[in-house]
């Protein structure tokens, strides 16, 4: 076909209006706006394209092109999707890509030349049915921005200075700190959808306690001088990135405890440093990501994963943790890869002969598999108790 | 008015339209819409279309010919070719198709077997001959004739390439188009020798005409050239061409080693001229449009009469009436007037004519 370029932008939209709509309804079933961004995205890559390189270079276009140029504005799609960091998982964007060109290649070849006898005389121009089909692609794609736009939790603003907690943050949110917000006596979090960022927490029993709550994000936070935990997840789907954690040396201080939600989504530790504490990262009966994190100076054990937990341990680096470096206990299965293990010391006044300055201990009944980690300077590398089982790839 | 395949596609998309057979009167001499194509591909035996997969005479582009024939041999293959463009009917399924359009259409029912003589517009539309008036008028007349180069016709030797022949042992094959080189393929297979006579080397390409001219996306530039311009390109896009592609070109290499095939400017006293020359151009060659012309002194350039984009007539057109040329008359409005897709192109655009017509 040799397409105008009204041709091209009239088809294209007209095309896209389903996959649009489908998108939209999987934002509203899964309560996510992805697919939404996805659709947003493949649309108007293609629309860039057409209006700025196909029509130029392509003044008749045979069937056979539309597959290389689909693998083009695949890339394209995928590239921006990775550089914005949409959520959108990999096979569902791959097979919502593909279904919206099976269907587009459907409209282009059939549907559009039934409905329209002069569809390929005009350059794929759609007469007053473009317009209308643009208008409502654009419409959809509007009224889908503007419920997620309605919808967004708000925004809050917590200013420099010191705040005296706690803090209760019962409805969705995004708290964000403006530089040197501090709040003293910790914060609780029971409502799903929250964002906390860029603020320090000090004192207190728990620096950030999260409860019943999913999709809750703590990003960029410094927590010192608590109590108790840092950061203490119950019952609750979060994501922890980028934290700094000084935990006071005491009988049971702990960084970051998640536990209790093991039939919830899975949740997210990455980027924290955690210096100091009995335990550094805790999981009890949870399905946790534990990634690319700095932990060191523990008194128990760095990584505590116990009570039937699944947990990824990756690119974590563990260091001069006393008795234990990382513990995979109770019957929960662990995988442990790509770690760096250094200087775990031997706890001889315990008495307890699974601290004897482990790398990694797997522990009653629990099952680890570890690979490509890097054990040195431990006072022993690892060792599995009470039926037990460490494999090693 | 016109029983050949432009009117019989006009007739389809009309039916499809959603007109009945009752508000269609066709004026032809043969009930059959495809009798004088077929006597014409029959002459040069032609096997494989030059056009392509929507290269028919139903109302809608979906399903073409490779869909249709995908489905009916139960092979993908010439929907992978149709892709690649690569995919012509064959001459066979082509008619077929139009036995099976024109089963299904009514055109028996519409078909009045009378050849019109005169057109004239009248109050509330055209009268034909003593017919009576139509408020909306498709002219179809075909091509006016066979057209020899100078000199020739009445030659004993002579014979033109969509008349009934066979070859002789030496045979001159005047012209350079597509059949032209259907000829050449043709002779060399009987086993003649050949001398192909032309004075334009042919040009090379799929359709007999750049793609881009089969769509808006180069007709609003050729409509809205003036007209000289539009002579202008006219004249040039009338070079003879035919297909690249092995299967013509391989025939000719063999034959040129075996010296059977030549190229010669002029005639060289073969015993077999074969007149590929194609048809008489221009209004003056068909007696019904030179009198309409004459009678409504109607704005003319060269040979063509001037067309509005929608291959209708300025003059005679308005929101009450319409009369619109079809076939190789209306390149005016579309170069490529003389194919299907040009058949196509002014049926679609005179039935959103008859639709939108407030007196219909």
């Amino acid at each position: 076909m040799s397409y105008t370029l009204r041709g091209r932008l009239e088809t294209r939209l007209a095309a896209s209006f389903v996959p649009l709509a489908a998108a939209c309804v999987v934002a509203l079933v899964l309560e996510s706006w992805w697919p939404v961004e996805l659709a947003a995205i493949m649309i108007g890559t293609g629309l860039a394209l057409d209006g700025t390189i196909y029509h130029w270079l392509f003044s008749y276009q045979p069937g056979w092109l539309a597959l290389p140029l689909a693998l083009l504005e695949l890339g394209v799609l995928m590239a921006i999707v990775s550089a914005f960091g949409i959520p959108a998982p990999l096979d569902f964007a791959l097979l919502f890509f593909a279904g919206s060109w099976l269907l587009g290649q459907i409209l282009v070849h059939a549907g559009f030349p039934v409905a329209r006898l002069s569809y390929g005389e005009d350059g794929g121009e759609l007469g007053n049915a473009g317009p209308a089909a643009a208008a409502a692609a654009v419409a959809v794609f509007a009224a889908a921005g503007g419920v997620a736009w309605a919808t967004q939790p708000p925004t809050v603003h917590l200013s420099a200075g010191i705040h005296q907690g706690p803090l209760l943050i019962d409805h969705s949110q995004k708290l964000i700190g403006d530089r040197g917000a501090v709040v003293r006596g910790g914060i609780v979090i029971t409502s799903d959808d929250v964002t906390v960022r860029n603020i320090a927490f000090t004192g207190g029993e728990i620096g950030i306690e999260i409860d019943g709550a999913e999709n809750v994000k703590i990003e960029h936070v410094r927590i010192s001088g608590t109590s108790l935990d840092a950061i203490q997840a119950r019952r609750a789907s979060v994501t922890i990135r980028d934290c700094l954690i000084h935990s006071p040396v005491g009988e049971y201080t702990q960084g970051i405890d998640i536990s209790f939600a093991f039939d919830l989504p899975p949740s997210f530790i990455e980027g924290c440093t955690i210096l100091g504490g009995r335990e550094g990262i805790v999981t009890h009966f949870a399905n946790v990501h534990i990634q690319d994190n700095h932990v060191s100076g523990t008194t128990l054990r760095a990584l505590g994963l116990t009570e039937m937990s699944m947990v990824m341990v990756e690119g974590n680096d563990v260091q001069n943790a006393l008795g234990v470096g990382i513990y995979c206990g109770d019957y929960s299965e662990c995988m442990i890869e790509d770690n760096v293990v250094g200087g775990t010391r031997p706890d001889m006044a315990s008495g307890d002969r699974t601290r004897l300055g482990y790398a990694i201990v797997a522990h009653s009944g629990a099952k680890a598999e570890i690979a490509d980690n890097e054990l040195s300077r431990n006072a022993s590398a690892a060792k599995a108790f009470l039926g037990a089982r460490i494999t090693a790839e | 008015m016109g029983g050949g395949l432009a009117g019989f596609t006009a007739y389809a998309t009309l039916r499809h339209g959603g007109l009945a057979a009752a508000e269609i009167a066709v004026f032809g001499t043969d009930p059959d819409p495809a009798a004088e194509w077929r006597r014409r591909a029959e002459a040069i035996r032609q096997r494989r279309m030059r056009s392509e997969s929507d290269g028919h005479v139903a109302a809608t582009s979906f399903p073409g010919l490779a869909v249709r024939s995908a489905i009916r041999r139960r092979d993908l293959m010439p929907l992978v070719e149709s892709l690649f463009d690569r995919y012509h009917p064959t001459v066979h399924d082509f008619l077929e198709h139009v036995a099976e359009v024109r089963e299904r259409s009514g055109w028996e029912d519409s078909f009045r077997h009378r050849r019109i003589g005169a057109i004239r517009a009248v109050d509330g539309g055209f009268e034909l001959d003593e017919v009576g008036v139509f408020a909306h008028v498709l002219l179809a007349p075909g091509h006016p004739g066979l057209a020899f180069p100078e000199g020739l016709e009445g030659d004993e030797r002579v014979v033109h390439a969509y008349e009934p022949h066979d070859y002789a042992v030496e045979v001159e094959v005047v012209g350079a188009g597509m059949a032209a080189a259907t000829e050449w393929l043709n002779a060399l297979a009987a086993g003649a020798a050949v001398v192909s006579v032309r004075r334009r080397e042919p040009e090379r390409r799929p359709l007999n005409l750049p793609r881009e001219l089969f769509t808006r996306r180069g007709l609003r530039g050729f409509h809205a050239t003036s007209k000289e311009q539009r002579l202008g390109l006219l004249r040039s896009w009338s070079t003879p061409s035919y297909p690249s592609g092995r299967e013509w070109d391989e025939p000719l290499e063999r034959a040129r080693g075996e010296s059977r095939f030549r190229i010669l400017p002029e005639l060289n006293g073969g015993e077999q001229i074969i007149c590929a020359t194609g048809f008489k151009r221009g209004f003056r060659n068909d007696s019904l449009l030179s009198a309409l012309v004459d009678t409504h002194a109607l704005e003319t350039a060269d040979g063509w009469i001037t067309l509005a984009p929608d291959s209708t007539i300025p003059a005679l057109t308005d929101e009450t009436r319409t009369l619109a040329i079809a076939g190789v008359p209306g390149q005016w409005a579309f170069p490529a007037a003389d194919t299907l897709a040009g058949h196509k192109y002014v049926a679609r655009r005179f039935l959103r004519r008859i639709l939108t017509c407030r007196t219909r």
